[in-house]
């Protein structure tokens, strides 16, 4: 004979293992409010038995199927039995991976203006480019946004500043250099943070 | 494997329920908010809610996530701690913008469905 405890685990092992293709903290989210749903209805009606409780609650399977099609994860709503390794396969990258490379960038050539620095910071913003184009966390609007403004806009304005001010004093940074990186950095972590807030799981 | 035609309703029947649904569920909180085991039994009785209760918990996450609605955890008289989910405002936009469209929606939906024959004529 199971106990209750051993019912509402069972339940939730079985929730977690139909979310296996959801990003953990979703899981775990998911796993809180179905846990903290019997707590609380158990509270609040003590006769109930925590079979019915279960019962109200769902299958597992539906649930799981409802969270993975509010994830985003199938475009054509819930997805298919059987392709559930799809979804955690195509979002390998974590988000912030790209935000924060691209963001990072500029301090990082402040931080270290004699070559190879400016080489990496280079790199650094190449590569970020490239992570939030192929990311699945962003639409294609989203995705050309983001590169304007976090990629060609401090390119160009980095390469105007340069020209302007000839090559001689490039490398050294001044005040005048760190305000003007400063300024390119705001548009950047600006938009970095308004993709972080857009992005979907 | 091709859903038959029964799966196909079935499946559009719920498409439409869950694009609604999450205006009920956020009409809810409208005056107050509320707790998940609130917001269901509240879902449950008025038939709104065709699914399993389960099924509206990934629903509100993804409404905390869309920055739809906010989440405080309070201590309860009796039982463990709730989470209560309370309108931001641009839940609440959302919502006013979903009552304004709302009516005209189903007027015209329900004009379709009542009019065998649509008139291409005036209306008697």
């Amino acid at each position: 004979m199971k106990t209750s405890a051993d019912l509402v685990r069972d339940y939730l092992s079985a929730v977690e293992r139909e979310t296996s293709a959801l990003p953990a903290d979703r899981r775990q989210e998911l796993l809180a409010d179905l846990a903290e749903h019997v707590e609380v209805t158990r509270a609040e009606r003590p006769d109930a038995a925590i079979g019915e409780v279960l019962a109200e609650l769902g299958d597992p399977r539906t649930i799981a199927a409802t969270a993975l099609a509010e994830a985003g994860s199938g475009a054509a709503g819930v997805p298919a039995r059987g392709d559930a390794g799809a979804p955690a396969r195509r979002g390998k990258v974590h988000p912030l991976v790209p935000l924060l490379m691209l963001t990072l960038s500029v301090p990082f050539i402040m931080v270290f203006p004699y070559l190879p620095g400016p080489l990496f910071g280079v790199l650094f913003r190449i590569t970020g480019a490239v992570l939030l184009c192929t990311s699945v966390h962003w639409t294609a609007v989203q995705k050309t946004t983001g590169v304007l403004l976090t990629v060609v806009l401090p390119t160009v304005l980095f390469t105007t500043w340069n020209l302007a001010n000839g090559n001689t004093s490039s490398a050294a940074p001044t005040v005048v250099s760190t305000l003007a990186n400063l300024a390119v950095l705001v548009p950047i972590a600006g938009t970095a943070a308004w993709l972080w807030r857009v992005r979907r799981a | 494997m091709e859903p038959g035609d029964s799966t196909k309703q079935a499946r559009a029947a719920a498409q439409l329920r869950k694009g609604v649904l999450e205006y009920c569920v956020l009409a809810l909180m409208r005056d107050r908010p509320r707790y998940g085991v609130e917001l269901l039994h509240a879902l449950e009785e008025s038939g709104a809610l065709a699914t399993s209760q389960g099924t509206v918990y990934p629903l509100l996450s993804r409404l905390r996530r869309d920055d739809l609605v906010t989440t405080t955890w309070q201590e309860s008289a009796s039982g463990p701690p709730r989470r209560y989910y309370a309108l931001t405002d641009s839940g609440r936009a959302a919502l006013d913008e979903f009552t304004r469209v709302w009516p005209g929606f189903r007027n015209a939906v329900d004009a379709f469905l009542n009019t065998p024959h649509p008139s291409t004529g005036d209306l008697a």
